[in-house]
């Protein structure tokens, strides 16, 4: 979850025991399984489009766990960029590639224990940064949502400002280099083949935009 | 035991309409479309001028094989009418047809953001239909349905990104409180450019190259037989449903109308979405298919620039009134 | 995306650019779908109702035995081969006593078979008797193209169905034979009632 949402939660509830057993904790646990099982599966399948379809099992799962934490505008958020754009994107990708129907047989990559070192890693400074930076706050699920548009926005605008402002500035560059890229291959082609008209819309000005 | 009652009410009302309404536009578009060609359309079918012929169609897929290309990708294939489907449903859910809480099925917070995320769910279900069934028709048929998503899906959230600007919050039945008569002038251009880019995500004509049927046949849904197919066709139906209700929300003021009692504002939300409805069957009618080109042309070079100038224009405003 | 097509030039005599509001095209197209959709539309309901038909429709050929000869010649002009005629010859006693016997054809089968039938016209053309005509009568499919060769009976029966011949235009050549009866009987009228005062009369009778 954003710590936008967590650091307008009162650090409420000392009664609080670890993990008990109500009933949004255990469908979170649940979920978080499903979501994980998922994710796993998405790595180790052999079939490259049932992946990204089980891709879009976690990523859905994901929202799910936010709109359990409250964090309705998050969770909204993941759906319409991740499952809708992202994933979109990258079955468009796909049906691009000879992905066959059923096993890729080259879909083995040799490196696959490295792959999984550098996955345990990762996982392992994530879930020490969250696990440091929040350690017991619990979320009062009862009272007034602390992870709405209007609170999450008052967070990102006021507090989180100066990174959000640069990330922006990151996807503007990422943009501005795929539009000179595509143009610098049309124009390559346009020398190439006088007379054969350029694709409008094409796929890397989309993935810029994006 | 009161609110579970409430909300199964609520299920089971939503869940009637989404089965009832589309129908009624199914079979409107049928009547409508032929009197604009100079014919009379389904005459036989329950008697009166044809009004069971939709009732019978489905009877007659019900009754069709289910097939499975040999060569498919069968649970995906299984799979994707419902992921079609399902997200119409639910977005369904969020749409305030009157003021108060008695005539949302479900208020949601963030409801602009929930339902565009969930409309976008939705052309999965074509993707995966284009992929899973072993045809070159299909696969053709999703490749244009992904490119034609990610070009009109920024369009439509921009446009949707100006109305929440202008009402200051997202949540649907917000929007509609906060809805003043000359907002109409003010966002018209953010209404055109939301309502033309969900046509082209429900891929109705003159946006239907996905399924352009004497290039690619019927693009993914090529290969869908009985139930699933009809499945199909309901969701786009039932999508039509979504974006004229979601365009009379967002811009045309949802239950506020020059004249009317106090509790007829659904009436007015409905009459909203029929006119909606009916617009969307009559440029079926005029306009032929773009071709793929011009289809991503006229996104990215029309429709982002239209949808930004009215961003800038809602902001100038609001903040000039503010 | 709009093509400038010749009837409709994108500039005007003068040579400057024609300046069209963007979109008109588009609306108008919109109004001619709403237009069409507020006019009577052009659907027959036909097993409903029957269409109305021209009166020269080729629908079917009827047989009008009585004034058949068995000269054949229809059965020879068809393209198709598609009409059968069998037939025999019969003595006719002599009519007065001393004469010779005549000889007559007697038309024992005629049928057309419609399966392999062009709807030419060719035989109803070439019939020197006028015993074959057209009838606007459609509704004769069959479920087994054997069928389809339909025997003389029901030639007959369709000969119930030829419409009356259609009426003459008004500024039309009156028809040979009515013409020269009517010269004759005002042939008749003019001797008897006036001689030769008026010489200029029987011209007149005859114009």
């Amino acid at each position: 979850m954003s710590p936008a949402a967590a650091l307008a939660t009162t650090a409420a509830a000392a009664p609080h025991g670890f993990l008990s057993p109500t009933g949004v904790e255990i469908a979170f646990l649940l979920v978080g399984l499903v979501t994980f099982g998922a994710a796993l599966v998405t790595v180790t399948t052999r079939q490259l489009v049932h992946a990204a379809l089980w891709l879009v099992v976690t990523l859905g799962g994901l929202a799910v766990e936010y709109l359990l934490l409250t964090a309705e505008f998050i969770a909204w958020m993941q759906v319409l960029i991740y499952v809708g754009s992202v994933v979109v994107l990258l079955l468009f990708g796909l049906m691009l590639t000879k992905a066959p129907i059923g096993r890729s047989p080259d879909a083995d990559s040799a490196n696959r224990w490295a792959a999984l070192g550098v996955a345990v890693a990762a996982a392992a400074a994530l879930v020490w940064v969250v696990v440091d930076a929040f350690r017991t706050t619990w979320i009062d699920l009862g009272g007034a949502p602390s992870g709405s548009t209007k609170v999450t926005g008052a967070s990102l605008f006021q507090n989180w400002v100066l990174p959000f402002e640069a990330l922006s500035v990151l996807l503007l560059a990422a943009l501005v280099g795929a539009i000179v890229l595509s143009r610098k291959a049309k124009a390559d082609a346009a020398a190439a083949t006088t007379g054969t008209p350029a694709v409008p819309g094409s796929r890397s000005e989309k993935e810029g935009v994006r | 035991m009161n609110g579970a009652l409430d909300v199964g009410l609520r299920l089971l009302v939503v869940f009637v309409v989404f089965l009832t309404f589309p129908l009624i536009v199914g079979q409107t578009e049928h009547k409508v479309m032929a009197h604009m060609q100079g014919r009379l359309g389904p005459m036989y079918a329950g008697g009166f001028h044809g009004w069971a012929q939709l009732v019978a169609d489905g009877v007659k897929f019900a009754q069709k094989e289910d097939v499975v290309p040999a060569g498919a990708d069968r649970r995906v294939f299984q799979l994707a009418p419902a992921v079609a489907l399902l997200p119409y449903l639910l977005v369904l859910l969020a749409i305030p047809i009157g003021p108060g809480e008695g005539a949302v099925g479900q208020v949601i917070d963030a409801g602009i953001f929930f339902v565009l995320a969930v409309m976008g769910v939705g052309v999965l279900g074509s993707l995966m239909a284009g992929w899973a069934s072993a045809n070159k028709f299909s696969l053709l048929g999703g490749l244009r349905t992904a490119a034609q998503l990610l070009a009109y899906e920024l369009p439509m959230l921009l446009a949707a990104a100006s109305v929440a600007m202008a009402a200051g919050t997202v949540s649907l039945p917000g929007i509609v409180d906060a809805f003043e008569w000359w907002w109409l002038p003010w966002q018209i251009v953010g209404a055109i450019v939301f309502f033309v880019a969900g046509l082209a995500e429900l891929q109705r004509p003159p946006f239907d190259m996905p399924v352009a049927d004497s290039e690619i046949i019927f693009g993914a849904y090529t290969e869908y037989t009985g139930l699933r197919f009809a499945l199909f066709l309901l969701a786009e139906y039932a999508g039509i449903i979504v974006l004229c209700g979601l365009t009379t929300v967002l811009f045309l003021g949802g239950w506020h109308g020059p004249w009317g009692a106090e509790g007829l504002g659904w009436v007015w939300t409905l009459l909203k979405t029929a006119i909606l409805a009916f617009v969307v069957i009559w440029l079926r009618v005029t306009y032929p298919r773009l071709r793929e080109d011009q289809l991503q042309k006229f996104s990215w070079t029309l429709l982002v620039p239209l949808s930004l100038a009215q961003i800038a224009v809602t902001g100038i405003v609001k903040v000039v009134i503010s | 995306m709009s093509r400038p097509s010749p009837d409709h030039p994108t500039t005007t005599p003068s040579g400057r650019p024609r300046r069209s509001v963007p979109g008109s095209g588009l609306a108008k197209g919109l109004a001619v779908t709403l237009r069409t959709m507020t006019k009577k539309t052009v659907t027959e309901q036909y097993p409903d109702a029957q269409p109305a038909l021209p009166p020269r429709s080729r629908g079917v050929i009827g047989l009008f035995e009585e004034n058949c000869t068995v000269c054949m010649l229809c059965a020879r002009e068809c393209p198709d081969w598609c009409i059968y005629i069998d037939s025999h010859k019969e003595t006719v006693p002599a009519a007065t006593p001393g004469g010779r016997e005549r000889s007559r054809n007697v038309l024992d089968r005629f049928a057309i078979d419609f399966s392999l039938c062009m709807y030419c016209g060719i035989c109803i053309e070439v019939c020197p008797f006028d015993a074959l005509f057209w009838s606007p009568e459609f509704e004769y499919a069959e479920t087994d193209i054997r069928d389809l060769t339909h025997e003389r009976d029901k030639l007959r029966e369709w000969m119930w169905t030829v419409p009356a011949p259609p009426a003459l235009d008004p500024g039309a050549e009156e028809p040979k034979e009515i013409a020269a009866a009517r010269k004759a009987a005002e042939k008749l009228a003019a001797a008897q009632a006036e001689p030769p005062t008026e010489p200029t009369d029987p011209q007149e009778g005859a114009s």
